[in-house]
C-alpha cells in the first residue's frame, strides 16, 4: 500500500512528468512534493493550483449530476509548454486535496496521464 | 599615496519583512534539535530531534476524531489500538503496522491533523509556553514536519484567514445566522461543505465545535466560517453584556445608633 511519498514517484515515471505534489485545496498547503515546480517554489504553485481547484470544486456549474463525490474529476490546464493536471482525491474522511502532475507538453501523454494519475489518487487512500 | 577610505559599516537593520517567530522557545528548540513536549495555552506540540511529530489541540479535532466520523475506521478498532498504545501518535502508528487503513490514508490524516492543532498550538497566547525534555517523542514511520515548516504554514493561515474576513471574532464567539436584510446575503453563493456548516450554526456552537461536529479539520470549517461571515451569512454572537449590578446597600453609618450609644453611657453614669 503506497503512502504519499510513493505516490508521488510514481506520478513521476510517468512520461513527460516535471513534478508532482499533493496539495490541500482549502488551505493551499503542499502536503508533498517531488521534482520540479514552475517558477522552482512548489509553495507558491501549490497556493495558485488550490485556487482553481478550489473554483472548480465549489462551482455548481463544473459538477456533475447528482450528488456522487467529488463533485469534479480533474481539472486540466494546457499552455504553449505543460500540462497540468489536477486530480481530486476521493478520501472516505473529510478532506479536500489533489494531485498535481505538471507534465512536459513534448513527452507527456494526457490521455495516459490522466486514467494513470485516477488510478494512483484511488489507491493513495483505498489501498 | 592613495589613502583608501573604506566606509564605516552600516548599522545592522532589522529586516521588517522577515516574519517575526511566533514562539522563540519553539526556534531555540529546533535549533538545537529537542526531543520532548512543548505545552503551550492552545495546544501542545511533540518534537523528536527538533521535529514535529505530533501536534494536539482542544480547539482542533483529533485523528481518531477525523477517521472516526465518517466511518474510515470503526470507533472500535479506534479505541483498541488506544488503549494498546501510550498515545493517539502511536495508535495511529499501530494502525499503519497492522495494514487496517491504507498508509496514504493515514498519512493524509495524521498530517491533516499535524498541521490543524499545529496552527491552535501556535496561536497567540496569554501564559508562556512550557517545555518538557521526554525522550518519548521519536521520528517515527508517520511524517514528520519541521518546525520551521509549521510556523510558515501558521502564519500563512492566519493571513488567509485575515484576508477573507479581517474579525477574528467569528472563530472562536458562538455563532448566529446573520439577518439577510443587514448583511450583503445573496451576492455569494453557499457551497456545499459551507452549507454543512452553516446548517449547525445554532447560537451555542462555535467553527470549533463545528468542525468536531462534522468531523473536518478546524482551519476548515475557520475558512468557511470566515468566508460565510463576509458574505454575511453568519455572525459571533454579540457577547453578553452583564446587567447592571444592583447598587450596594449603603454603608452602615447610621448616626442614630452613636446617639442611642452617648444615651446609654449617660443613663449608666447617673
Amino acid at each position: 500500500m503506497p503512502g504519499i511519498d510513493e505516490c508521488l514517484l510514481e506520478a513521476m515515471r510517468l512520461p513527460g512528468a516535471r513534478g508532482a505534489a499533493l496539495v490541500d485545496w482549502t488551505s493551499g498547503l503542499a502536503l508533498g512534493t517531488v521534482g520540479e515546480a514552475p517558477g522552482g517554489d512548489h509553495e507558491t504553485t501549490a497556493a495558485e493550483a488550490a485556487e482553481l481547484a478550489r473554483m472548480a470544486a465549489e462551482h455548481g456549474a463544473f459538477a456533475a449530476q447528482g450528488d456522487g463525490h467529488p463533485p469534479v474529476e480533474d481539472v486540466i490546464v494546457s499552455n504553449r509548454d505543460s500540462y497540468h493536471l489536477l486530480r481530486f482525491v476521493d478520501t472516505s474522511f473529510d478532506s479536500s486535496v489533489f494531485l498535481h502532475l505538471w507534465l512536459g507538453r513534448e513527452d507527456g501523454n494526457l490521455a495516459l496521464a490522466r486514467i494513470r494519475l485516477g488510478e494512483m489518487a484511488d489507491r493513495l487512500v483505498l489501498g | 599615496m592613495t589613502v583608501v577610505q573604506i566606509p564605516p559599516p552600516p548599522l545592522p537593520v532589522r529586516d521588517k519583512a522577515a516574519p517575526r517567530a511566533l514562539s522563540p522557545m519553539l526556534t531555540r528548540l529546533a535549533e538545537e534539535r529537542a526531543t520532548g513536549v512543548l505545552v503551550r495555552e492552545h495546544g501542545t506540540l511533540y518534537l523528536a530531534e527538533g521535529r514535529v511529530v505530533h501536534a494536539e489541540s482542544p480547539l482542533a479535532p483529533g485523528l481518531d476524531v477525523l477517521l472516526t466520523a465518517h466511518g474510515t475506521l470503526a470507533a472500535t478498532a479506534w479505541q483498541r489500538a488506544a488503549t494498546a498504545t501510550a498515545g493517539p501518535l502511536q495508535a495511529a502508528e499501530l494502525l499503519l503496522e497492522s495494514g487496517v487503513l491504507p498508509a496514504g490514508a493515514l498519512e493524509l490524516c495524521h498530517l491533516d491533523a499535524l498541521y490543524d492543532a499545529g496552527y491552535f498550538a501556535l496561536a497567540p497566547s496569554s501564559t508562556p509556553g512550557r517545555f518538557r525534555y521526554d525522550n518519548a517523542p521519536r521520528v517515527g514511520p508517520l511524517p514528520s514536519v519541521p518546525v520551521v515548516a509549521l510556523e510558515r504554514e501558521t502564519l500563512r493561515r492566519r493571513l488567509m484567514l485575515h484576508r477573507l474576513w479581517p474579525d477574528p471574532a467569528a472563530d472562536s464567539a458562538p455563532l448566529i445566522r446573520a439577518d439577510p436584510a443587514v448583511g450583503p446575503a445573496g451576492t455569494a453563493p453557499v457551497t456545499p461543505r459551507q452549507r454543512a456548516v452553516l446548517d449547525r450554526v445554532d447560537g451555542i456552537r462555535t467553527a470549533t465545535g463545528i468542525a468536531r461536529n462534522l468531523g473536518r479539520q478546524a482551519f476548515h470549517t475557520l475558512v468557511d466560517v470566515r468566508r460565510l461571515a463576509a458574505a454575511g451569512h453568519v455572525a459571533p454572537l454579540p457577547p453578553v453584556v452583564p446587567e447592571p449590578a444592583p447598587p450596594p446597600p449603603p454603608p452602615v453609618t447610621d448616626p442614630d445608633i452613636a446617639l442611642l450609644k452617648r444615651l446609654r453611657d449617660a443613663l449608666e453614669a447617673l
